[in-house]
């Protein structure tokens, strides 16, 4: 087993484990201030997969700016791996929050919050960056044009990260690094905790493993093309 | 207890997704190895075979 499936597979149980305690053992919410408190517990898997979600969109905007100002390979398979990360991690994102509004707020979108929409642009743009990418022939064109969406869609994560400490409509504000103490309790911080580090270290096993195939398809072609000459 | 019901079927099929996604990255990496393995083996036995091919008449 490669170093990267070994971290893929440690990620793996971490959040396995970290959300089996977050079903089992954390304590439960006030049932007077939720419209559903069991649904809270999804708040283990969303929070910790959109902090996933921020890793790979910025390993995205690392990997286009190396490709665009320094043509570096790896740094192409940095974008590839990223944009990847980006639409798994925003996915899940997406679909635990849509449940969670739809039992607490009685709809699973609001057109008019700013976090939500930023944070849906985010996943489209990493959904529009990985179907485009791959049904282009490879090149420096196609490279150049998604490494400047994966560059410059960057803009959204400083704004989906800012969004609820600004304009707080229906998403709710921050609980943690809010700066004057987190309003969480021990039990609840210890599995949030747990569930973020195993995220990271899931998506860093994603984006190695990744950058990996991407590598190995590379290889795979040139060998075919030295093949192809060959004959 | 329903809610309860309901949140551990959806965090069993949230983890199934993301097992089965991490099965197709782990075996997508693997039959790459496997084609580049096999590949490098038809270019380094061939060069022989060819060779020695040749010199028949």
């Amino acid at each position: 087993m490669k170093f990267g499936e070994r971290v893929l597979f440690a990620g793996f149980v971490g959040i396995g484990t970290s959300l089996v305690l977050g079903l089992v053992w954390a304590p439960s919410v006030s049932i007077d201030a939720f419209e559903s408190p069991a649904a809270q517990r999804l708040f283990y898997w969303h929070v910790p997969a959109a902090w996933a979600a921020f890793i790979a969109f910025g390993a995205l905007f690392v990997g286009s700016a190396g490709w665009l100002f320094k043509r570096s390979e790896r740094m192409w398979r940095l974008h590839v791996a990223g944009s990847e990360a980006g639409l798994a991690t925003g996915l899940m994102t997406v679909w635990s929050g849509c449940v969670w509004g739809a039992a607490e707020w009685g709809t699973p979108w609001d057109w008019t919050d700013v976090r939500l929409n930023s944070f849906g642009l985010l996943t489209l743009l990493a959904v529009y960056v990985v179907l485009g990418r791959n049904s282009q022939p490879d090149g420096v064109e196609t490279r150049d044009t998604f490494a400047a969406f994966g560059l410059y869609g960057f803009v959204l994560v400083p704004l989906t990260y800012i969004a609820t400490r600004i304009w707080t409509i229906r998403h709710p504000g921050p609980v943690v690094a809010t700066g004057d103490g987190s309003s969480i309790n021990s039990e609840m911080g210890l599995v949030l905790a747990l569930s973020a580090v195993s995220f990271t270290v899931f998506i860093i096993g994603h984006i190695m493993t990744s950058m990996q195939i991407t590598s190995l398809e590379g290889r795979l072609e040139r060998l075919q093309n030295s093949m192809d000459k060959v004959a | 207890m329903e809610g309860m019901t309901y949140l551990a079927i959806g965090y069993f099929g949230m983890l199934v997704g993301i097992a089965l996604w991490t099965y197709t990255v782990v075996q997508r990496s693997r039959r790459l190895d496997e084609r580049m393995a096999a590949l490098e083996g038809v270019i380094n036995a061939p060069e022989s075979e060819n060779g020695h091919q040749e010199t028949q008449p």
